[in-house]
């Protein structure tokens, strides 16, 4: 089994980060990591900050001065997105992200379009066929002609076409039926023991502390809470939050 | 007759298809609607008539020319002029209206070099102008010549763009440039080269009609209009739909002008053009939204 000495090692590392829309202050000054392999759930209800904290790690939005992103002992701080996949960081982002009018064998290939996936294509598509098997009977079939929960799986595998170190999930249950979530959830687990690092941010609290090593709880742009899965799932806060209103 | 005119109009339907492709790649990928696109095919073709009657080089010779120089021109004006627009413009519908005045303002800017340069008068040149007996049929075999050079670089395009890593990812910025660098595309990269190709494209489709027609530096803005119409008839950034809206386009005309009167081609091509708009918006290969 795969040892995470978080003490040693961190690959993500979350510096101050502060993140504004005009006036509207949406992330404030929030420090985290994410050591190699580790999977880490950001709790939080909708607006506490959580998709923009994703989206500045990716690259897609730009955190304000002050706030430091350091991956893999580099500086990623203001890197574009296009950059980020190719550093190793992949996102799955809310509404999946895909293109729609492409077959799921063009989609997944597309995932493998950053430098340093393009050599392992091969392997990493018997992988992800492997993960999910209704991907490879479904290559022709044009992605938005998909369900729901079908799609999600052709964002998380094109996701993970790249190659990444670490997989950034933003909301991969939503509006997805009971019976998918928990699918969903396997494959997250599986994919997990691949030894990729997770940054899940998700309302389903139990199935996604029940797959993760360490929580953070975010609450207007902060973080305001901090925990192992184990500690966390029987945490009051966190019980009178979230898990009382939540099934 | 018939055969006559079915090759007359697959002849200017391979033409209208290449432009149209060149307009199609740069508004679907760039989005950029590029009203000098008629115009850069004009200079392609004074820039042919140039290498053939000055230089003596033939226009098959010209095209491995020509065609590099459409593509490095091309991507010079955009590093010039529309990375500025790329960078202000909030959102595609803006940047597609900017771009819009700007290209109208360099259509005239080309269009006045070329009359500086070859005045106003039809200038042409005779090439390979020898008739071929086709199906019982006299055809001059420059039009076949053109026709051949057309469905190679419209097919060999469509082929490309389908089957490579890298035409893959041009599609993918056509069709959700927001999802593009999830998958590690510079879309701003990717823009410049779609607007290079597109400038290329017009550089082939000047040479290409070189070969067997007349032309003046004023008739640019035709181009454009035909390749607008073809690019909403096959629905727009399909190159597919280019090719066959092309060659569809180029039939109706010429049939029209053959069997009915000749003073009703563009009144059929406008019919058709608002039955399209009327019944399917989005084109023959169009996809909705």
């Amino acid at each position: 089994m795969w040892s995470r000495p978080i003490w040693v090692m961190v690959m993500l590392e979350l510096s101050d980060v502060t993140i504004r829309y005009g006036q509207h202050l949406a992330v404030d000054r929030v420090s985290a990591t994410v050591a190699p392999g580790e999977t880490v759930v950001i709790l939080g209800a909708n607006g506490a900050g959580k998709t923009s904290l994703l989206k500045a790690i990716s690259g897609i939005i730009t955190a304000q001065p002050g706030s430091a992103i350091r991956f893999q002992d580099c500086d990623v701080t203001g890197t574009p997105a296009h950059e980020i996949t190719g550093a190793g960081i992949a996102l799955v982002p809310e509404g999946r992200g895909l293109f729609g009018g492409m077959t799921v064998r063009d989609n997944l290939r597309l995932g493998a379009n950053p430098a340093r996936a393009r050599a392992l294509e091969k392997e990493r598509l018997e992988l992800v066929h492997d993960l999910f098997p209704r991907l490879a009977e479904r290559q022709g079939q044009i992605v938005r002609t998909m369900s729901g929960g079908e799609q999600q799986m052709v964002a998380i595998a094109r996701a993970l076409m790249s190659n990444p170190d670490l997989l950034l999930l933003d909301e991969p249950s939503l509006g997805l039926a009971p019976i998918v979530v928990q699918e969903l959830f396997r494959a997250l687990a599986r994919i997990r023991e691949t030894g990729v690092g997770l940054l899940i941010v998700e309302q389903n609290v139990r199935l996604s502390l029940g797959i993760a090593d360490r929580g953070y709880l975010m609450e207007a742009g902060r973080l305001t809470g901090e925990g192992s899965a184990d500690d966390l799932l029987t945490d009051d806060a966190v019980q009178n939050a979230f898990l009382g209103t939540v099934s | 007759m018939l055969i006559d005119t079915l090759i007359t109009g697959l002849v200017a339907g391979g033409t209208y298809a290449l432009v149209a492709m060149g307009l199609t790649i740069q508004f679907g990928i760039s989005r950029i609607m590029n009203l000098a696109h008629g115009d850069t095919i004009i200079a392609a073709c004074f820039a042919s008539f140039i290498l053939f009657s000055v230089f003596g080089l033939s226009p098959i010779l010209a095209l491995m020319i020509v065609v590099p120089a459409g593509y490095v021109l091309s991507d010079a004006i955009y590093r010039l002029i529309m990375r500025p627009l790329v960078a202000r413009a909030p959102n595609a519908g803006a940047l597609e209206v900017d771009s819009i005045l700007v290209t109208f303002g360099l259509l005239f800017v080309i269009q006045g070099v070329l009359l500086v340069a070859f005045g106003g008068n039809y200038t042409g040149y005779t090439f390979l102008n020898t008739p071929v007996d086709l199906f019982g049929t006299i055809v001059a075999a420059n039009r076949l010549l053109a026709l051949f050079l057309a469905l190679v670089f419209g097919i060999t395009l469509i082929f490309v763009l389908s089957r490579t890593r890298w035409g893959m990812t041009l599609r993918a910025v056509s069709i959700a440039p927001e999802n593009a660098p999830l998958v590690g595309i510079d879309i701003n990269r990717a823009a410049r080269t779609a607007f290079a190709l597109g400038g290329a494209l017009a550089a082939t489709a000047g040479v290409v009609v070189s070969m067997y027609q007349t032309f003046t530096a004023t008739i640019g803005v035709i181009f454009t209009m035909k390749a607008l119409i073809v690019v909403i008839l096959g629905g727009k950034g399909s190159l597919t739909g280019a090719l066959i809206g092309g060659l569809l386009l180029g039939l109706v005309e010429t049939f029209v002008a053959a069997y009915i009167d000749p003073g009703l081609t563009l009144a059929a091509t406008y019919t058709i053009f608002l039955l399209l708009l009327i019944l399917r918006p989005t084109g023959f290969f169009g996809q909705a939204g």
